[in-house]
């Protein structure tokens, strides 16, 4: 007993950073094992309140660019409207709700804290379970992908960014539409990288990058990037292919999260696939 | 009292500094600016460690759960705290500390702080970005990091260094 005390004396400062860094490592377990918990993180009540603060400050720094970019997508958006179209053939089926159904809605929303000098970034928007924010919806902007919502606070939540490592967004690259997989590398946020291609297929530069919405969470052929480079993975038959992202991830602002009608009916026929391997 | 109101202000703008100035910074090549070591370094000489420690894990936790970095400021700080003391003791002048100074860049001389400061800083980076990247296939990547966050945030520590100055009594 006396010698577990002067142990316990001796050592007393040692253990005393064990037990801080044991309370560091528990807080970090916390946050990616408990999607609930939104305490401490950028999804809570407080930092939720300082964050905006400080966009709104950031905000005037960027009203002309930000008013660019609204009148670019204006201008696109005027180019695909109905109206201004003269209309060469005049349908012979009515359209009507029994024939279309609506499969995505999209919520606007604010991006309030974007890093990108993390290995993996978490973003914070402004909008949570109030607005019908929900874990796994994906958050895309006008020029490209965001993410995948991955926390949801009362007002504030969370997205795993594309910026992350293990991202895995289902992509198709070039007019052939051959299917990867989205990651990051960490080394450039301009700059994804796309695994899962077989060496045997041609893939040319600057071949277009979409996602592939296969599992129901983007609409499908949304443009990420475009393919910069490609190298073969060392000791394997894969490409390693570098994509230019389109959106600069450093300076986004607004975002759309996707409500996808349809998952749930994705999800349960999913379900069905038979796990046990052929023997 | 004035020293101890002194330092909690310090606390709070370097955290100001550190949350809402410096993570906004785009350097490029993976380097971070830290700012918050700094204030550990700049307590006084006879701070206890667990005071230190506490101190660091505090401020570690509040920048965390601003900047969603769950945990990793705060487990630096805590290392750099615990460090602090074996790191002076092994650059003590010849003549031992003198109580009334505190570790800054103006009292105890360019040699010391730049030995002293650089060598915790030097260690709060690379284990930053080990905990964070947290996988030795990405070697390289943690060490060109801690290099460029290591230059970037001791040039900024010295440049800060000079509001610490000391106020000569005439």
């Amino acid at each position: 007993m006396q010698n577990l005390i002067a142990f316990l004396i001796r050592f007393r400062v040692f253990l005393g950073f064990l037990a801080f860094q044991t309370l560091c490592f528990f807080l970090y377990i916390q946050f990616v094992t408990y999607p609930r918990s939104v305490f401490f993180t950028g999804a809570g009540k407080v930092n939720g309140q300082l964050l905006t603060w400080e966009n709104q400050f950031y905000h005037y720094l960027r009203l002309s660019e930000d008013n660019e970019k609204l009148q670019q997508e204006n201008a696109l958006l005027r180019g695909v409207t109905f109206d201004n179209y003269y209309q060469l053939q005049r349908p012979t089926l009515e359209k009507n709700d029994t024939v279309y159904q609506q499969r995505f809605r999209f919520i606007p929303v604010q991006i309030i804290s974007a890093p990108t000098g993390q290995r993996n970034n978490y973003f914070t928007i402004d909008a949570g379970e109030l607005q019908g924010i929900k874990k796994g919806m994906g958050v895309i902007s006008s020029r490209g992908v965001i993410g995948v919502v991955f926390k949801v606070g009362k007002k504030y939540s969370l997205i795993k960014s594309v910026l992350t490592s293990d991202i895995n967004i289902d992509v198709i690259v070039g007019k052939k539409q051959i299917r990867g997989i989205l990651k990051w590398n960490g080394m450039n946020p301009r700059i994804g990288s796309i695994t899962g291609i077989s060496t045997d297929v041609y893939v040319p530069k600057w071949s277009e990058v979409r996602t592939q919405g296969s599992t129901g969470i983007f609409p499908k052929g949304i443009l990420l990037g475009k393919v910069k480079a490609k190298r073969r993975m060392e000791n394997q038959s894969l490409w390693d292919i570098d994509v230019l992202f389109k959106e600069d991830l450093r300076n986004v602002h607004e975002a759309f999260v996707i409500n996808a009608l349809f998952i749930n009916e994705i999800e349960q026929l999913q379900q069905k696939i038979p796990t046990e391997s052929i023997e | 009292m004035k020293a101890l109101l002194r330092f909690i202000f310090l606390f709070f703008v370097f955290l100001f500094l550190q949350v809402f100035l410096a993570r906004n910074l785009e350097l490029g090549m993976g380097a971070h600016l830290f700012l918050l070591p700094l204030f550990v370094m700049l307590l006084p000489f006879e701070t206890n460690v667990f005071v230190l420690m506490g101190l660091g894990f505090m401020m570690g936790i509040i920048a965390d759960s601003i900047m969603n970095t769950y945990g990793l400021n705060a487990s630096s700080l805590v290392l750099f705290a615990y460090l602090r003391p074996f790191v002076f003791k092994s650059f003590t002048p010849k003549e031992g500390y003198d109580a009334l100074k505190n570790p800054t860049l103006s009292e105890m001389g360019w040699t010391w702080f730049l030995f002293s400061y650089g060598a915790l800083l030097l260690m709060y980076v690379f284990w930053y970005f080990l905990v964070e990247i947290f996988s030795f296939r990405e070697f390289l990547l943690i060490l060109r990091n801690s290099f460029f966050s290591f230059i970037f945030s001791m040039i900024v520590a010295l440049i800060l260094q000079l509001f610490f100055r000391k106020k000569t009594l005439s």
